[in-house]
């Protein structure tokens, strides 16, 4: 079973990324379902229009698509509420942008969301790379305010805080690392340092291309690494928000 | 033609190897690379190593018959030593260009010493090649206002801005001594900076030798599977770094 941590669908801007698309890259790099997230402008003001069009591609392959949603906590009430909608809808990952949305990782305006997500838990998948509102340090912070949840530390703090990320994942265990734009070379050394139960496969295509990165990783991920690290981890994580 | 524009010396690689670039070498052979643009590692961490890393770097190229072509690094805070500095490792070691790391070395783009080693890079017709993307002194915009400054110094972007700065790297492109090389971005950003950018001021680097990590394989990859004119690619990969070289 090879998930796809995180994937971007739809037409927008620099993404070009259709479901036929994305459903043949799959295939071609042997890869049976991915995440899919919306296009920035949708993490960024249009939510609501974002979560539907994902929802709508995984309802049409439910097999293939894992939905997540994603809200701007500068929306406040309105913006739990759209993660409920989302989530009886179908939705199972959280998407935060912080770089995008506007906030910074660990500030309080997202504590709301947070709530709401422990209440009915489902994982939390950050960006993290941009300095100053999206750092691994402000994903720990996360992590031990809401230790009852997951949180995925998309791009492990790519490109500056490589440094960070394995004495900050150390600190945490509801931390998991995503391997997108951290490239594959660099990430196979947090899984060696951190275990294999942490990391998670990504490729964000279309920002960077699906079946390349898969291939890539496949060259340097140790065999014995692969069940976790290519959906066991993520799917793991997954089964506990659908636990009754 | 393939020439890598972003290489290092690293301080792992010297502590192994020593001054011996074989096994260095090796790698770009196994991925038909011809030459490298070769920068130190030691003497950007360590000013007091900053001479002698320099005097490495100048003696590991000179052991290649021109494949290495070695960049030196200085530290503006030495004052009047560092730019003394920029100006022995051209002129007597023969070094052709100059590499600064402001978020490693510490120091600000608005440095008065760090003005003077730019303006002598102009004078000797070295290009200065700046690591970018990082904040609070190495972002694309802030090496953008060096070279509206010394508009007749040739500055390289190293990193085109990284992962999240690349657009500021695009902008920066708008002066017309600025010069990027692809050794950060993703793809979908390499595309547009090759779509939108002076496709003459473009060059590819791995950032290779800063630890064991087999980086040439994933950027070289990269490269190569980006959806950029052929002719393009071309120049990026060979074409122009030759011309950055002669400039």
């Amino acid at each position: 079973m090879n998930v796809d941590g995180y994937v971007t669908l739809g037409v927008d801007r620099e993404y070009d990324l259709t479901e036929a698309d994305l459903l043949r890259a799959m295939d071609s790099a042997q890869v049976d379902s991915a995440v899919i997230a919306p296009v920035d402008r949708c993490l960024a003001v249009h939510n609501r229009e974002g979560n539907d069009l994902i929802l709508r591609a995984a309802a049409a392959h439910p097999t293939r698509f894992i939905p997540s949603c994603s809200v701007n906590p500068w929306y406040g009430r309105s913006a739990v509420q759209e993660i409920e909608r989302s989530r009886s809808e179908g939705a199972r990952i959280l998407v935060l942008h912080p770089f995008v949305q506007g906030f910074q990782a660990n500030d309080e305006l997202v504590w709301p969301l947070l709530d709401s997500i422990a209440q009915q838990p489902m994982p939390v998948y950050v960006h993290t790379g941009t300095p100053g509102n999206a750092t691994p340090w402000q994903i720990v912070d996360l992590a031990e305010r809401y230790p009852s949840v997951d949180f995925i530390m998309g791009h492990c703090g790519a490109t500056d805080f490589w440094n960070d990320v394995i004495p900050a994942a150390r600190c945490v265990r509801n931390v998991h690392l995503e391997s997108s734009l951290a490239r594959p070379f660099l990430f196979v050394a947090y899984v060696e340092e951190l275990g294999a139960d942490r990391g998670i496969m990504g490729s964000c295509a279309p920002l960077d291309d699906l079946a390349f990165e898969w291939e890539q990783m496949r060259r340097v991920l140790p065999a014995e690494q692969w069940p976790g690290v290519y959906g066991g981890n993520l799917c793991r994580l997954l089964e506990k928000g659908s636990a009754p | 033609m393939i020439i890598d524009c972003h290489t290092h010396w690293g301080m792992c690689w010297a502590d192994r190897d020593g001054d011996d670039p074989s096994r260095w070498l090796a790698a770009l052979d196994a991925y038909g690379i011809d030459r490298a643009f070769l920068m130190g590692h030691a003497g950007m961490v360590h000013q007091d190593r900053s001479k002698a890393d320099n005097d490495t770097v100048a003696r590991i190229a000179a052991k290649t018959g021109g494949r290495l072509i070695p960049i030196a690094s200085a530290w503006p805070q030495m004052g009047r030593a560092g730019v003394d500095e920029v100006r022995r490792c051209v002129e007597h070691l023969g070094m052709k260009g100059l590499k600064l790391h402001p978020w490693l070395q510490g120091f600000s783009t608005a440095d008065p010493v760090l003005g003077d080693m730019c303006g002598l890079a102009g004078e000797l017709n070295v290009p200065v090649f700046f690591h970018d993307g990082t904040p609070c002194y190495s972002l694309s915009e802030q090496i953008a206002g060096l070279a509206r400054r010394f508009p007749s110094t040739t500055f390289v972007l190293g990193h085109a801005g990284l992962l999240w700065n690349w657009r500021s790297a695009l902008e920066a492109c708008r002066q017309p001594n600025v010069w990027i090389c692809l050794c950060g971005p993703h793809r979908r950003a390499m595309e547009t900076l090759c779509d939108r950018a002076d496709p003459d001021r473009i060059v590819w680097g791995t950032d290779y030798g800063f630890g064991f990590a087999d980086s040439i394989r994933y950027r070289l990859g990269l490269i190569r599977s980006a959806r950029i004119a052929e002719a393009v690619r071309e120049k990026v990969l060979g074409v122009n770094a030759l011309r950055l070289l002669r400039q």
